[in-house]
């Protein structure tokens, strides 16, 4: 009991340096103003008087500023004479035959992968008791079955709707007197 | 004597190299312009590597007004100061639909909603392994009749036009000519194929000789979305190679990279065809060109272009590799409409629609042929 005093005391006092220093902080973050300092300030003056200076040197040189314009046309050209032989190129029949076999090929090879692929992800949900693929697919066509069943029964009342409208409209372009007519013929 | 500046230190260097030697000012100007612009492409590199920003595409207000499994019907805000309805039909799989709303002053979708058109457009969707049951009969038969009876019930009004893109136009077309009770008063084709024996490369890969589509169908159930993207990129190989030199050439105009990020996004996401799908549009339209030849039957109906007879636009593209401009203009010929027109326009597939050269060719071209005729 007697030396928890001291301790205790320490503890006090640690406790009010941390929450008058928080303070502090935050008084200081608070009143501060100025803008985050911006790391190219010092480089850009020096970065736009390279480039003035390069400037001024290749300008002295033969060399155009025209040339990057010129290689640019010059790629563009390139590219497209390379994209009108190939055009030609796969607009054969040989080509087509090609890719035809090819995908034909990969067929082949990618079905069976695909089937055992599928077969052991399908078993191995099954034994985590997981629902798999084809579960989650099925319900996914029942819910959409479900949809159009939902509409075609709209559609069917809306049309019942239309129907008894049409008959609504019929009764009431009726003569007034019609009935009265009626009720006096049976007297 | 103060400590030099490192850039006067350059100063002196570089003006002993060129002593004697005088450069003319336009030069010099020239040069410090071409390496401001060198400059610009490092740091915008730089910046698209180290803090990509998704862009903001399709961002015109809409409401869904309906939804059928995978599709929506989506109206979009407009002063409607057109009565007729528009219903916009775009290719089924393959790629989003965003593409028609790219970016805010770079939409297909923002123009014709700011001409004052009711718009509508159908979303078919992403599919999935659930949906590979999905047939065109289902597209032409069910789908778009609905979808075209619920722009007439929320727009209030007694006919509708319908615009197709891409292989929504030979959709739409069936669609159209195989249901004379749904009012259609206008029809628009862009960039869609009709005549399949024209239809350039696809029609040659995809032939029977060479590809067998049963096989492949029954094989994948649905053709991946990798695979989609495969056969768009082997119709011309060097387009990745010419977009980045475009991409480095450009790479300084903070508008092209703007423009550049959002359509990197679109054309790098594919999607997946539904397998029945796929079989009946290869053989049925790609191998046997029947919507051409009148031999088409969907759902009991037969299809005949000849039973469209509403005014009819048809756009094509002068440098369209996917629907060549004769494969497109064929409708002019194959419907019986007194009111027909046909415009070839400069661009691609794609640049036909979507860019600053549709904005100036193509967008005001159909709002101009649409409007008279929406009243």
């Amino acid at each position: 009991m007697v030396d928890s005093i001291p301790t205790q005391q320490f503890f006090d006092m640690w406790k009010k340096g941390l929450e008058d220093s928080t303070q502090a902080w935050a008084r200081l973050l608070s009143q501060s103003t100025a803008a985050p300092p911006d790391p190219t300030a010092f480089w850009r003056p020096a970065v736009e008087q390279w480039v003035q200076t390069w400037a001024r040197m290749i300008a002295a040189s033969p060399v155009s500023p025209d040339i990057a314009t010129q290689w640019k046309q010059f790629l563009d050209q390139s590219i497209e004479a390379w994209s009108r032989a190939l055009g030609q190129a796969m607009n054969t029949d040989g080509f087509a035959q090609l890719l035809g076999r090819y995908l034909d090929q990969w067929l082949v090879t990618t079905a069976p992968v695909k089937k055992a692929a599928d077969q052991q992800i399908e078993a191995a949900l099954q034994t985590l008791n997981m629902a798999s693929r084809t579960q989650l697919t099925a319900v996914a066509r029942q819910i959409v079955e479900l949809e159009e069943r939902v509409e075609r029964v709209e559609d069917a009342v809306g049309a019942v709707s239309r129907k008894l409208d049409d008959v609504l409209r019929a009764v009431q372009k009726r003569p007034a007197g019609g009935a009265h007519e009626v009720a006096s013929k049976e007297r | 004597m103060g400590q030099e500046r490192f850039a006067d230190i350059v100063e002196r260097f570089t003006n002993g190299y060129t002593d004697g030697v005088s450069a003319s000012a336009e030069s010099v100007r020239q040069w410090q312009e071409e390496l401001d612009r060198t400059l610009r492409r490092f740091q915008n590199l730089g910046e698209m590597v180290s803090n990509p920003v998704e862009p903001r595409t399709g961002v015109t207000p809409r409401e869904e007004v309906y939804r059928r499994n995978k599709s929506r019907l989506y109206r979009y805000q407009s002063s409607r100061t057109h009565r007729t309805p528009v219903l916009f039909v775009p290719n089924l799989g393959i790629s989003r639909p965003y593409i028609f709303d790219l970016l805010p002053g770079g939409s297909f979708i923002e123009h014709m909603t700011r001409e004052g058109f009711d718009f509508y457009l159908l979303d078919w969707g992403v599919f999935g392994p659930e949906d590979n049951g999905l047939t065109l009969e289902e597209c032409v038969v069910k789908i778009l009749p609905r979808m075209a009876r619920k722009v007439l019930e929320t727009s209030g009004t007694d006919g509708l036009s319908v615009l197709g893109y891409c292989m929504g136009a030979p959709l739409s077309a069936s669609f159209v000519a195989s249901h004379p009770e749904i009012p259609v008063q206008n029809f628009i084709n862009m960039a869609g194929p009709i005549d399949f024996s024209r239809v350039g490369l696809f029609g040659l890969w995809l032939d029977k000789k060479y590809f067998n589509v049963d096989r492949f169908v029954d094989t994948l159930g649905a053709i991946p979305a990798d695979m989609v993207k495969a056969g768009f990129k082997l119709l011309k190989p060097t387009m990745d190679l010419s977009t980045n030199i475009n991409l480095w050439w450009n790479l300084w105009n903070d508008k092209y990279v703007e423009g550049f990020t959002a359509l990197n996004k679109w054309a790098n996401e594919y999607v997946a065809f539904p397998g029945e799908f796929f079989r009946q549009w290869v053989r049925d339209f790609y191998q046997d060109n029947k919507l051409y030849r009148g031999e088409l039957r969907v759902g009991g109906r037969s299809v005949r272009l000849r039973s469209i007879a509403c005014p009819t636009f048809v756009v094509g593209a002068k440098e369209d590799y996917i629907a060549p401009p004769d494969c497109v203009r064929a409708l002019i010929d194959a419907v019986a409409s007194r009111d027909k027109e046909y415009v070839e326009l400069p661009g691609g597939h794609i640049s036909l629609i979507a860019g600053r050269g549709a904005s100036v060719h193509c967008w005001p071209k159909v709002s101009g042929w649409l409007g008279p005729r929406s009243s």
